[in-house]
């Protein structure tokens, strides 16, 4: 089963990854006409397309261009922020009541920057210019400069740190320590009811898979080509007269556009959002959950990402205590047997005992395992 | 008219001087060897040619007139130098054939039909003689056929100035041979060619001419037969 | 005659030394009087107190103290003595002899005007004779509130024989404020020059509170006085908080020195870094604290030197793990640097939680042992504090030691050897996996024991770790892969320029701007301070 789903030039898994994400989205168009599933279960599958759509931003620049960010929070945290002053905004311009946010800012009004972030597409566009340029900025300054590998990662990982600082002093603007909750509307349906989540959660394993098809796109063809080029040496794609660092700033905003977009799914969804989705452990554990699914493929993120998180939402309720422990494991484990993650569980264990006895477990397949 | 002109260039790692005040002059038509002892500054010249490491001083023109001492390698790469390097630089994600189609498109931008790319690779691959390996992953390939690969792969760009560094370490007679066959079949009046390589026989069938370097300065300049029975030439590779 | 003429010349030199005997009965006499001839005993009373003997002393207190609380009996007839009530019958004040009986009169009442002046009197006395500490620094906040009034030579001569130190340097610097605004102009301008010497804020307030005083404006000298004072001062001042920054920096600096050095050792090595290095120190701290237990309840006498009996502890325990993390997972991921990452994130993970689920999450109670507590005044406001000066001192022997044996033990020139050149290293014959796992212990090692450096200083919970990490990889990028010299400059450079920043900004404008500064530097120079540039491999 994950061997087919995982198959990996072949498109059976691509496929049979779409497909699951169609039935899902059937199930949720049931659930709007009032047989489906529950709203917990509803909420839980929106939340985890959401995260799968953020591992898939990652997995395009780590598992193809070798390059690992450790900060893809921020870009998340953009989306989400974004998203809730959207939510916050609309509220007030459809009930009229003054949202508990701005009392506890001690504002009259909204500020000026604020104007328009009502209209949905507005915000939308706010937050992937915003990501954008962001993104356009740390990417360039860094590629230019040949950052990359442990700096790289070290470096975003430092960014998020900061950007969490930033947020969580009040006179930031964006609520602090408290952050945005208390969204009472979403395009004109009742947050909290069945229907809203329906809604939400369907969005999201749409958006899911119009993320998956597009970036599947990409790696594929001639861009995806040159991109697995850069990651395997990129001075020698340099010396043949491509600009590399044009190559990585431009996937590297399309994977902060995708995390934005991620995030911007998730906050509805959760119903608020602070400056602990900002925290580096967050960043940290989406690499983690592209590696327990395979780096280097799109579909292996999606189901790291699904995995990890539902194995998470469970024990959170199971044994809150055990999660960080079965995380560290799963970490190692993966480090260290399954350096492809999910993808050779999928080869099977005989081909895998074999390539540990020729080649020693810290190469196991020096193709993949890269940098 | 020097279709590549280093011109009084001098490299500095921290207090070690890699290259002193080094010029050579290389002309169209023309293989030129460059051989030296380990530590010579060989590889280091084609470093500051291919744009890798910026020189302290001096520069380096192409074609008589343009100066890419302080371009990147993207912008060498584009003006005609292509350059393979010392440990066989292939893309092991790729099959050969792609990894010399990247070689031949060069650029972000699509530049040609696909299929046209893709003839040009295969006769390319023909030509280094790996035409039947064409749909391979590179990263399969021994040590020689990624040698090959790479040559095929900078040749993609149709080079003014190609740079093989080492072009037969690791090789076996055999592939010696055949490589040197190789590289004289690329001798063109349009192009200019630098070996750099330690193995003085390889370098003596091939090379119109040869540079000896010691030390990052020029020992000598001449023929093979020259350099054979120079003093100073024989000094450094036997008297020590 | 002779008798006579020997009483005279004692009489003198009693005189000259300043301690001529009170006349007791005039003095009670004064007191009975009425206002104006009470109010003048009082006065010379307390202009005598200085020099009075201690029977005189005790006499006066006796005398006053009876009079405020209204058991003083001045005689009716002008014959009989002045007496003082006592718990049975009385005495006769003049000569402390017990009296028969009451004499007929009656007690004196202090008018109003009066009051002040006599509660004046009671405290010079009590400050001068009253056996207990507490009583006399009672006394004299009460002649502070009024000090112009109180002679110079009363302070003087307190302070003189005061013997608790504090309340002696109180009772000058009373003293000086007395004559400060007294009407003597050179004793005013000798009190500023006094006042100067102590070089603080609260000296410079005063100082320039100076400057409103009518002598200010009429008295050259006095102005002339108080500018010199208040520039002398506020040089002080701002040589101190230059100094206090810089101190202040010197010693977030050693923190990030101790925390960042084992990582640049490890980084310069193996190219891995060790996202759980802030754990190490994190364990460091908690070894510390066992040790701090285990003193209390095995050795409680040896408490207070938990810090340097932790030592080996807080070192070998670190390193151990750090041995054992190397052996078990950091040997796999050489090649893999990025993904060496991840497992030493579970790494730290994995220890956060096992310490929170073993200790809890509150911060431990570490004990200030006696040789950490407290500084010492250098300059203005800058106090040189010893928590602050032991972390520092600590970072310097860590520091001479690392460099030891980086450049001076064979273990040591192994890692150089193979921090420059992994494979030429193993052909030689150094056992390269070795070399790796004593490095890696070596680094860990050194986390913990910034770690113990820290514990006094620094909240002690299983998060402790999770701050330090980026600043210390800021330090290592910086620096130079592998350098100590470079570790040492680039953490005193970003440690002052925290320190400079925080005041101005805050301290997230400060982490924001020295990550802005790193990001610009890497443009400029993306392999650090100290790495040598080396040609493509």
């Amino acid at each position: 089963m994950i061997r087919s789903l995982l198959g990996s030039s072949g498109g059976t898994g691509f496929s049979l990854t779409l497909a699951a994400l169609a039935v899902t989205a059937a199930l949720l168009v049931a659930t709007l006409a009032g047989v489906g599933p529950s709203g917990f279960l509803v909420n839980i599958i929106g939340q985890l397309a959401a995260f799968a759509l953020l591992a898939l931003a990652l997995d395009l620049i780590w598992g193809y261009l070798g390059i690992l960010s450790l900060g893809h929070g921020l870009f998340f945290a953009i989306g989400g922020y974004v998203m809730a002053m959207h939510l916050l905004m609309h509220s007030f311009e459809t009930t009229g009541t003054v949202p508990d946010f701005m009392q506890f800012m001690g504002w009259k009004e909204f500020p000026a920057y604020w104007a328009g972030l009502g209209v949905f597409p507005y915000a939308l566009a706010v937050a992937l210019v915003l990501a954008g340029v962001v993104a356009l900025v740390t990417g360039w300054v860094s590629f230019r400069s040949r950052v990359g590998g442990v700096y790289f990662a070290i470096i975003t990982q430092a960014l998020v740190y900061a950007a969490m600082l930033l947020m969580f002093r009040n006179d930031t603007g964006f609520g602090g320590n408290n952050g945005m909750t208390g969204f009472s509307v979403i395009f004109g349906l009742r947050m909290g009811t069945e229907t809203a989540s329906a809604v939400l959660a369907l969005a999201s394993v749409v958006v899911l898979a119009l993320g998956l098809v597009a970036t599947r796109a990409l790696v594929s063809g001639r861009l995806g080509r040159l991109m697995l080029a850069t990651r395997d040496d990129e001075v020698r794609l340099r010396s043949l007269g491509y600009d590399t660092i044009v190559l990585k700033t431009g996937v590297w905003v399309v994977s902060a556009l995708l995390a934005a977009i991620a995030g911007m799914l998730y906050v509805p969804q959760v119903g608020i959002v602070n400056p602990r989705i900002l925290s580096p452990e967050l960043s940290l554990e989406i690499a983690v959950w592209v590696a327990i699914g395979g780096r280097g493929h799109l579909v292996g993120a999606v189901i790291g990402a699904v995995l990890v998180n539902a194995l998470k939402f469970w024990l959170s309720f199971a044994a809150p205590d055990v999660w960080p422990f079965i995380l560290s494991a799963l970490i190692v484990l993966v480090v260290l047997v399954f350096p492809n993650g999910l993808l050779d569980l999928s080869r099977g264990f005989g081909a895998l005992k074999a390539r540990m006895r020729r080649e020693g477990v810290a190469s196991l397949d020096p193709r993949r395992a890269g940098p | 008219m020097s279709a590549l002109l280093i011109d009084d260039i001098s490299v500095e790692f921290g207090r070690f001087r890699a290259i002193d005040r080094l010029s050579l002059a290389i002309d169209y038509g023309e293989i030129r060897g460059v051989i030296g002892p380990n530590g010579a500054g060989k590889t280091t010249v084609l470093d500051v040619v291919s744009g890798i490491t910026r020189p302290k001083a001096g520069r380096v023109v192409l074609d008589g007139g343009l100066e890419i001492t302080r371009a990147s390698e993207t912008l060498i790469a584009r003006s005609g130098v292509r350059r393979k390097f010392q440990k066989p630089s292939v893309f092991d994600a790729l099959t050969a054939a792609e990894n010399v189609a990247v070689g031949v498109e060069g650029r972000l931008r699509r530049t040609a039909p696909a299929a046209e790319v893709r003839r040009r690779a295969l006769d390319l691959l023909d030509a280094v003689g790996l035409a039947d390996e064409a749909d391979r992953q590179a990263g399969e390939f021994s040590h020689g056929q990624k040698q090959w690969l790479e040559i095929a792969m900078v040749l993609g760009g149709d080079p003014k100035v190609l740079l093989l560094d080492e072009p037969v370490a690791g090789l076996s007679d055999e592939e010696t041979e055949k490589t040197a066959a190789l590289v004289r079949s690329l001798k063109r009046p349009d192009r200019a060619i630098v070996v750099v390589e330690h193995d003085m026989g390889f370098v003596e069938t091939i090379a119109d001419r040869v540079t000896v370097l010691h030390e990052g300065r020029t020992l000598f300049e001449g023929s093979m037969a020259g350099a054979r029975a120079d003093a100073r030439v024989i000094e450094v590779y036997l008297g020590r | 005659m002779l008798r006579i003429a020997a009483v005279l010349i004692g009489l003198i030199f009693a005189t000259a030394a300043g301690a001529a005997p009170l006349e007791r009965d005039p003095t009670l006499r004064g007191l009975c009087g009425n206002a104006a001839a009470s109010g003048e005993a009082a006065d010379r009373l307390l202009s005598a107190t200085p020099t009075l003997s201690p029977d005189d002393l005790a006499f006066a207190d006796a005398a006053i103290g009876g009079l405020l609380s209204k058991k003083l009996v001045c005689p009716a007839a002008p014959t009989d003595p002045v007496a003082l009530k006592a718990d049975t019958g009385a005495v006769d004040l003049a000569t402390g002899a017990p009296l028969a009986a009451l004499p007929k009169g009656k007690a004196p009442v202090v008018s109003l005007k009066n009051r002040a002046k006599f509660e004046r009197l009671a405290a010079a006395l009590a400050l001068l004779a009253a056996p207990n500490a507490a009583a006399r620094a009672a006394a004299l906040e009460v002649l502070a509130k009024s000090a112009a009034d109180v002679p110079a030579d009363l302070f003087a001569a307190a302070a003189g024989r005061e013997p608790d130190p504090a309340l002696a340097a109180r009772i000058s610097s009373v003293a000086d404020l007395a004559s400060l605004y007294g009407t003597d102009i050179d004793k005013r301008v000798a009190a500023v020059a006094r006042l100067a010497e102590g070089e603080n804020r609260r000296v410079l307030t005063e100082i320039e509170a100076l400057r409103a005083d009518p002598a200010y404006a009429s008295e050259p000298a006095f102005a002339a006085a108080v500018d010199a004072a208040a520039a002398k001062v506020s040089g002080a001042i701002a040589i101190g908080n230059a100094a206090a920054t810089l101190y202040n920096g010197l010693s977030f600096a050693s923190i990030l020195f101790m925390a960042s050095i084992g990582l640049a050792i490890i980084f310069g090595l193996m190219g891995v870094i060790n996202l759980a290095q802030g754990e190490f120190i994190m364990i460091g701290a908690y070894v510390t604290y066992v040790v701090q237990e285990g003193l209390r309840a095995l050795l409680p006498g040896l408490l207070d030197w938990y810090l340097v009996i932790a030592i080996p502890f807080a070192f070998l325990v670190t390193a151990l793990i750090g041995i054992a993390l190397e052996a078990s997972l950091i040997r796999h991921l050489y090649r893999r640097p990025l993904m060496s990452l991840l497992a030493t994130w579970a790494v730290s993970l994995f220890l956060i939680n096992l310490v929170r689920v073993g200790f809890g999450t509150q911060n431990l109670q570490m004990e200030t042992p006696f040789y950490i507590t407290g500084g010492i005044a250098i300059v203005g406001d800058f106090i040189m504090t010893w928590n602050r000066l032991f972390a520092i001192g600590f970072a310097a022997l860590t520091l001479a030691g690392t460099w030891f044996l980086i450049r001076r033990s064979g273990i040591g020139l192994d890692i150089r050897a193979v921090t420059q050149n992994r494979d030429m290293a193993g052909c030689i014959g150094i056992p390269t996996r070795r070399v790796d796992m004593l490095a890696f212990g070596f680094g860990s090692g050194l986390a913990g024991l910034a770690g113990l450096a820290l514990s006094p200083i620094y909240n002690v919970n299983p998060q402790m770790g999770t701050n330090f990490i980026i600043d210390s990889f800021m330090v290592v990028v910086l620096g130079g892969v592998g350098s100590i010299a470079g570790t040492v400059i680039a953490a005193l450079g970003i440690g002052q320029i925290n320190v400079l920043i925080e005041p101005i900004w805050g301290a997230v404008a400060a982490k924001v701007i020295v990550l802005a500064l790193i990001i610009a530097f890497l443009q400029w120079r993306p392999e650090g301070f100290f790495t040598v540039a080396g040609r493509r491999k």
